[in-house]
């Protein structure tokens, strides 16, 4: 079988081909800015170049005088329109044209309107701002920022946790480490450029915009245009990756709104991949201080687990990661703190795995050197860490597979063969270093809505507001109708990306398998109930086999008695031409609000470390193999292996393509991933492809994912856990540990990159 | 984009005459207002991004001379057409076979979208990829002279370690230029003074206190072919690029090495070095320190030392010192074991 | 198919595209002939005065009428329609571009379309069969997974076929390295290898 469909295992979905991969491949795949719009006008941003202060003055005579220039939409011209509001749905509280403050570099100063793109880019470059400077404070270290406690601070961060005594527990242990990690900013850099496309009709407003959050941006959008949500349509049928970037809404999207307002026709604004750096959110650089603390056999006793995160001026974005890291191992006491870094910087965001990515980084980092502290094997460090129940709440985990996918991944990665002794295994001029880690990322599910209608015949469709970010949510919400009514695959039209749509969560956190196929899952038993009802009536084709089992299968009720009746007869004994079910999923512990904050744009989300019965977490182990040339030191990733657990698998094709991805994403946040800032300017660097340096085909080799059977009914419904944030957790410590292995050379600070090895 | 009027010369002394009426002769060609394009991977970009702002492009590719797009094997040499493709050169057996040193540069530049549009004069001509430059908020003396260099105590992490001045850091990220410079090449030009040939060796200039003078050439002057001297030898030569990722991305530091060997006994050795300097930089010191000498890691390590005799590191960039002398010594024991 | 609606970047490109597509073979060599002529020293071209240009793209004439400064990209995107073809960077940094120009791979981003006067451009949209059978290359893309949004896809399918033709396929090493200027951030690229891998023996003959 071929390597990228593995075959089933117990609790897992057939490989089904995307739905949508025809469309992928003949470029019908519409993505927002491919839509068609007739009598289009383009729009080109005009950004700050400095980070702080004040625009004195724009000179704008230049830019009006450009050949088919249409309109400037500038300071004054937003002054009707609210102001973005921080959260999960808008990415700052930053109004750019609102006033003249300049809150950080790249900041959108104005947008030029033209009848082609050529005349509206060469217009906004002639836009000159002239400006009050103010020194801006870049990062940490520089002078200026302004230091803050996440909890109570702010509300996207609910409690620093902890367990026990650490301070004790720490000075009485045996053997200790106490290390500073560090993380780089970075920008997700999606291929697909950020784009907004507006038009009005009337009073309705049109966006096209790669969005992970149409419903979020719909109302977030009203608000801001002083609109009623119903009046407002977000469509982004395909989204270019996301990857947490297209979760919030920028500012740009109500001034592209605007400006369409204004000139009465189209406009569409395709962001350059250097104004992505400042007018998009990124992942916020990030420090950790770690302290373990262990008796000589290798139990914790003492985990201590300090970040400090950058973050802008006017909003409190956490990245918060240690919830999980708190509860990762069975450690005796636990304390953690997390503290935000003001400076002068755009507003950071989610980028895949928010939090796990950068805090999991710095524990499993520390958990290498303990472990070398301790002489022990890094696998077996972490069995002996492996606990019955989480340890800051003593809350039992829903399902907990970590040791089964060390051991899967040790076999197939050959980890016997490793020969412990750091700088002891070579290939020629390379040296090779082996190391692992483990991955770990909360379950979290949240509410959805789906419309599903089984037509006579046998046709299925199903409507669903969520978004098709590369995950294969199409295919498996589809998957998921066809296993409950029976129907085969090329039968079901899935329609998604709309906020017309019946609305689902944000396409974030990994939640939307687990919310959508259990909105999907209660919509066809809802059809289901009505079939077997009236099949089972009076009269009906299977009457007289009240509760019994029965299923759906190849367009037939069938009981279990073997008697069958087709769809096609019920449906026609019923009269109608098609049974239609519009469901509502709240997931065990929704609140009576849950439903309500669905079509407000603001979900609850459930789960993780929320609930009350357990915690819940998929987990992950991963192998990697180094090489790293004995003269010049550059570091290669010629081998990986990652073995995860995450309850049902809808569809081991995609399952396994975007836990390779995440693997992929890791490898580049290890060795190539960093967006530079001049500490003097506070003002993004490599701002582009060719210096902000992302893994190439061939800096990926042998990579193995192997996905170990679990089964999880507590989590929700459709018994999945999430699995598109997992695979690039834990990554980067692996390839520290590996590093370590190779040369010796304990590597905190991420890029790992030639010249900390030369040294 | 500033808007810019298209032309197509028709022959090179049709290109070289329309050239002459829109520049004057103290016009820099990087910042004159006609300017030529060939395979436009370098000038498109830099046009996009407001650096370059001719307003009337010269497109060579019409050019009729048939010459221009040849690759010629001769027992002197060999002569690369101006307007061969980086692809084209790359795979060419007899370029393969007996300089491997330039194949492997230009197999390592680029992608191969771009090689199969990029010229082999174009590519020589490429300007630096310095973050300072590219963006035009920047200070940048080659761009604006005088303007000052925002580099110097920017992030210079990709930034050379030779060849700079007090005005200018900026590298010269050609990869193919290096094998040229260490196999002694020469270029052949026409412009409205006639034809010429300029050793490849002075055709970039060093910043110095002029970095907006990048070559030595007038704005309607034509490079038409690259020449390259026999050198039999050249088959034990290779080009070692070392850079952050796999493929697709610059020079962190490289070496065109070439070796004249005598059992283990260094005849003649030919060393440039890129990713490091202002401008392709040959390492005539390192090959006099090689000379006669056997070809050990300690010789090697002796030849690098003198290469790196006068660098000058900045912030960011100091581990290209010794990221650049392990590169060296690195070359020199693999072109040494090459099987010939 | 494109569709005709989307043309609306200005009226002269949508006249010129409806006369290309409706009597597309037999006027196009002749009006690119005519466009050639007149091009060079004789006539005194202006600043930002429109230039017809001539393609053939996916087998089918099209003249235009383009500013100098629209690249290959932004006119098979804006001016006909083709949005298959994607911008990821519009500078040459990604391969999202990707299109075959005379056979031979290219970034559509960093060329100017009137350059290409008279060139035939094979896009994404070309490559299926009039009867919608796919091009080996797509059905290799769909069989291995070698994708996950699907953006950066046209491009890494274009340059694919122009690797193989290159000969630059040989071996699995070989298709990483001479793939590298594609970037997948999905990183799709094991299954991108599996998908060449599957496809170059019928690529060389298609």
């Amino acid at each position: 079988m071929d390597v990228a469909a593995p075959r089933p295992k117990e609790n897992q979905g057939e490989p089904l081909p995307r739905v949508d991969a025809r469309l992928k491949v003949t470029g019908q795949a519409h993505y927002p800015a491919d839509l068609p719009t007739a009598n289009l006008a383009h729009g080109a941003l005009a950004t700050s170049s400095i980070a702080r202060g004040k625009v004195a003055k724009l000179r704008l005579d230049d830019a009006r005088a450009v050949p088919g220039l249409l309109d400037i939409v500038t300071y004054g011209d937003m002054d009707k329109v609210d102001k973005p509001k921080f959260g999960n749905s808008s990415a700052t509280s930053i109004g750019p044209l609102h006033d003249r403050t300049i809150f950080h570099d790249g900041q959108i100063i104005a947008l030029a309107v033209a009848e082609t793109f050529e005349a509206a880019e060469e217009a906004a470059r002639l836009i000159r701002a002239e400006y009050e400077e103010d020194k801006p404070t870049a990062s940490f270290d520089s002078p200026g920022t302004k230091t803050v406690a996440a909890a109570g601070k702010s509300p996207m961060f609910k409690e620093d946790v902890k367990a026990g005594d650490f301070d004790a527990a720490f000075a009485a242990a045996a053997v200790k480490i106490d290390q500073r990690y560090s993380t780089p900013t970075q920008h997700h850099n999606p291929i697909e450029l950020f784009s907004t496309t507006a038009y009005w009709q009337g009073d309705q407003l049109v966006v096209h915009e790669p969005s992970q959050n149409v419903t979020g941006w719909k109302v977030e959008l009203a608000r801001q245009l002083k609109m009623d949500p119903a009046n407002v349509r977000i469509v982004s049928p395909f989204i270019g990756g996301a990857f947490g970037s297209k979760g919030p809404m920028t500012p740009r999207t109500a001034i592209v709104a605007v400006a369409a307002k204004r000139l009465g026709r189209p406009v569409r604004c395709v962001t350059s991949r250097m104004q992505a750096f400042g007018t998009q959110t990124y992942r916020a650089e990030t420090r950790h201080r770690i302290r373990i603390g262990a008796r000589k056999d290798g139990r914790i006793t003492a985990f201590a687990h300090e970040g400090w995160e950058v973050t802008s001026r006017p909003d409190l974005y956490v990245v918060g990661g240690t919830s999980a890291t708190g509860r990762m191992y069975g450690y005796g006491s636990v304390l953690t703190h997390v503290s935000l870094v003001q400076a002068d910087r755009n507003t950071p965001g989610y980028m895949r795995s928010p939090p796990e990515t950068p805090y999991v980084y710095a524990l499993e980092n520390a958990m290498d050197e303990m472990a070398v502290a301790l002489g022990m094997d890094p696998v077996e460090f972490r069995r002996i860490n492996e606990p019955k129940t989480e340890p800051i709440g003593k809350k039992p985990f829903s399902s907990r597979s970590l040791i089964q996918c060390y051991d899967q991944a040790a076999a197939a990665f050959g980890w016997a063969k490793r020969d412990p002794k750091v700088g002891a295994m070579r290939d020629g001029d390379w040296l090779v270093g082996m190391g692992c880690a483990t991955a770990i990322y909360p379950t979290a599910v949240a509410p959805c809505a789906a419309r599903v209608r089984l037509t006579v015949d046998g046709d299925v469709r199903l409507q669903c507001g969520s978004h098709e970010i590369g995950t294969g949510i199409r295919t498996v919400a589809g998957q998921m109708a066809s296993e409950r009514l029976g129907v085969a695959i090329d039968k079901i039209s899935v329609e998604m990306g709309d906020s017309s749509l019946p609305p689902a969560p944000v396409s974030g956190g990994s939640i939307s398998t687990a919310s959508v196929c259990s909105a999907v899952l209660k919509a066809c038993d809802a059809i289901r109930t009505k079939l077997y009802a009236a099949a089972t009536a009076e009269g009906g084709p299977l009457a007289g086999s009240h509760n019994e089992e029965f299923d759906l299968a190849d367009g037939k009720i069938v009981a279990k008695s073997g008697a069958s009746a087709k769809v096609e007869d019920v449906l026609k004994a019923m009269q109608v031409g098609a049974i239609e079910e519009y469901a509502e999923f709240a997931p065990k512990g929704a609140t009576p609000e849950a439903l309500k904050k669905l079509y407000a744009g603001t979900p609850e989300f459930h789960g993780g470390d929320q609930d009350e019965d357990s915690v819940k977490y998929a987990f992950g182990a991963e192998f990697v193999e180094v090489r790293i040339n004995r003269y010049t030191r550059e570091i290669r990733v010629p081998r990986i292996v990652g073995a995860f657990a995450a309850g049902r698998i809808m569809n081991t094709r995609t399952a396994r393509s975007q836990l390779m991805g995440g693997m992929i994403w890791g490898i580049g946040q290890a060795l190539h991933e960093a967006t530079e800032v001049d500490r003097r300017y506070a003002r993004y660097v490599n701002r582009d492809l060719q210096d902000y340096l992302v893994p190439v085909n061939a800096d990926i080799k042998d990579l193995q994912v192997i996905l170990v059977p679990e089964v999880d009914h507590a989590v929700n419904p459709a018994g999945v856990k999430g699995l598109g944030e997992l695979g690039n957790v834990g990554t980067a410590a692996a390839v520290a540990s590996a590093v370590y292995h190779a040369t010796g050379k304990r590597i905190r600070d991420l890029p790992i990159r030639v010249e900390q090895l030369l040294v | 984009m500033r808007p810019f009027i298209y032309e197509q010369p028709s022959d090179i002394s049709a290109a070289v005459a329309l050239a002459s009426n829109f520049t004057t002769r103290d016009d820099q060609p990087t910042r004159a207002n006609a300017q030529f394009i060939a395979g436009g991977t370098n000038l498109a970009d830099y046009m996009k991004l407001g650096v370059a702002e001719p307003n009337r492009l010269l497109d060579l590719n019409r050019l009729e001379e048939q010459k221009l797009r040849q690759i010629r094997v001769t027992g002197d040499g060999i002569r690369f057409g101006a307007l061969v493709r980086m692809g084209e050169a790359a795979d060419h057996r007899e370029v393969k076979k007996r300089y491997p040193v330039i194949a492997g540069s230009l197999r390592l530049a680029a992608s191969g979208q771009i090689r199969n549009v990029a010229s082999l004069a174009g590519n020589v001509l490429q300007r630096t990829r310095c973050e300072y430059f590219r963006e035009t908020s920047w200070a940048c003396n080659k761009r604006v002279p005088g303007s000052g260099c925002a580099a110097m105590d920017g992030f210079n992490r990709q930034h050379a370690v030779l060849g700079g001045s007090n005005a200018c850091i900026a590298t010269y990220h050609g990869d193919f230029a290096q094998a040229l410079i260490a196999l002694d090449a020469v270029i052949h030009a026409q412009g409205s003074d006639g034809a010429r040939q300029i050793p490849f060796a002075k055709l970039h200039r060093q910043p110095g206190d002029t970095p907006h003078i990048e070559t030595d050439l007038a704005a309607d002057e034509i490079i038409t072919a690259i020449e390259v001297p026999a050198l039999p030898w050249a088959r034990r030569s290779l080009y070692l690029k070392i850079r952050d990722r796999e493929s697709y991305a610059f020079a962190l530091a490289s070496a065109a090495v070439a070796l004249d060997l005598d059992g283990e006994t260094v005849r003649d050795a030919r060393i440039a070095l890129g990713g490091l300097a202002t401008v392709p930089w040959r390492a005539g010191a390192a090959e006099e320190v090689l000379q006669g000498k056997k070809l050990d890691e300690a010789s090697a390590g002796a030849a690098a030392d003198a290469a790196f005799a006068e660098a000058q590191p900045h912030q960011h960039n100091a581990f290209k010192i010794e990221l650049g002398k392990r590169t060296l010594v690195r070359a020199l024991l693999e072109t040494r074991d090459m099987k010939v | 198919m494109s569709q005709p609606s989307a043309l609306s970047t200005n009226g002269l490109s949508r006249r010129k595209f409806m006369a290309g597509t409706v009597s597309a073979a037999a006027t196009a060599p002749l009006l690119a002939s005519t466009a050639r002529a007149e091009a060079p020293i004789a006539t005194q071209p202006k600043l930002r005065q429109p230039v017809v240009t001539s393609l053939r793209i996916n087998k089918q004439a099209y003249e235009l009428s383009l500013d100098t400064r629209t690249s290959l990209l932004d006119a098979l995107r804006d001016h006909i329609g083709l949005t298959g073809t994607k911008k990821g960077c519009d500078h040459g940094q990604c391969g999202a571009c990707t299109v075959l120009v005379d056979g031979k791979r290219v970034l559509s981003c960093l060329s100017f379309a009137v350059m290409n006067d008279g060139k035939e451009v094979t896009t994404i949209e070309g490559l299926a069969s009039a009867d919608g059978r796919l091009h080996p290359m797509q059905q290799a893309f769909i069989d291995h997974d070698a994708f996950q949004c699907g953006y950066c896809t046209p491009g890494q399918i274009m340059s694919a076929i122009g690797c193989v033709n290159e000969g630059h396929a040989e071996s699995e090493n070989d298709i990483r390295e001479y793939m590298s200027g594609n970037i997948c951030r999905c990183a799709a690229y094991p299954n991108i290898v599996a998908a060449v891998l599957q496809a170059r023996g019928e690529t060389r003959g298609a």
